[in-house]
């Protein structure tokens, strides 16, 4: 896996909980740990949508956060790339037919990568950390190439 | 000849280099500027402050009144305080009654006397 020139940013990554039992957000937090440490590729968890390429979201949707989710997708700056992991994030998991949920996720975002797991293995997150990055590096060489055109 | 130098016991000023300095600062602060992200959407929520996924409240509902100040003082002296609130009944009629109950007690104690 080779990536240009264009993309010379770390991936700075948003975690958005709509509703999830934690599992996945544990899962999360293993890749911060020394085993995974994902910090070394640049990918780093940050405080604020704002400030994020990347918005991670884990669980089904339910009514409170939905708003929220809108708001938190709608700040994070573009180019920006959606990941859903776990489970419920992608297909309302257990709680499909939940009173409480409106998920999944990819009804009320628009969703880049998948990563479907109850809870998902770490290297699967980096994975589809990966696959965001390539999709993020894509949008910004075709930008690139628009405003080298102009 | 120095110009716009100023010379004192504890120190010097000089205008030259205060103007330099401020030309060289706001470079420095327009270079930085320059470096944020320009590709930001105007007149969206991108603008608004990023309050963990919550609306932004308006300015008066964020507001924190004067009588929050008092919370602690009127929280020690609730015993006093309480009693003389229920005395406030804001009728005319009975702070009138007050004066005339008062002014009659202080009467009798001054007559006695």
């Amino acid at each position: 896996m080779k990536f240009n020139k264009n993309f010379d940013r770390s991936l700075w990554v948003f975690h958005l909980n709509t509703g999830s039992c934690n599992g996945c957000d544990i899962e999360i937090v293993a890749l911060l740990t020394p085993r995974y440490d994902v910090e070394r590729f640049g990918i780093k968890l940050v405080g604020s949508p704002k400030h994020a390429d990347v918005l991670l979201v884990t669980g089904p949707v339910n009514r409170k956060m939905l708003p929220r989710l809108k708001l938190i997708y709608e700040q994070t700056p573009d180019p920006k790339a959606v990941i859903v992991v776990g489970t419920c994030g992608t297909s309302g998991g257990v709680f499909y037919d939940s009173y409480n949920i409106v998920g999944p996720v990819d009804k009320h975002i628009p969703v880049d990568v998948y990563v479907p797991g109850c809870p998902i293995r770490p290297e699967a997150i980096i994975n589809g950390v990966l696959k965001a990055w390539l999709k993020l590096e894509r949008v910004r060489s075709q930008s690139l190439e628009k405003t080298q055109k102009k | 000849m120095n110009i716009g130098l100023l010379e004192t016991g504890s120190g010097s000023w000089n205008a030259i280099i205060w103007i330099v300095m401020v030309v060289v600062i706001g470079i420095v602060v327009l270079w930085v500027r320059s470096q944020g992200e320009e590709k930001y959407k105007k007149d969206t929520n991108q603008t608004k402050p990023f309050l963990s996924g919550n609306p932004e409240v308006s300015k008066e509902d964020s507001h924190v009144s004067a009588s929050h100040i008092y919370w602690g003082f009127t929280e020690a002296l609730k015993k006093y305080y309480k009693p003389l609130v229920t005395l406030h009944t804001g009728d005319l009629n009975d702070y009138s009654g007050w004066i005339v109950l008062v002014m009659a007690i202080i009467l009798i104690i001054v007559g006695v006397s």
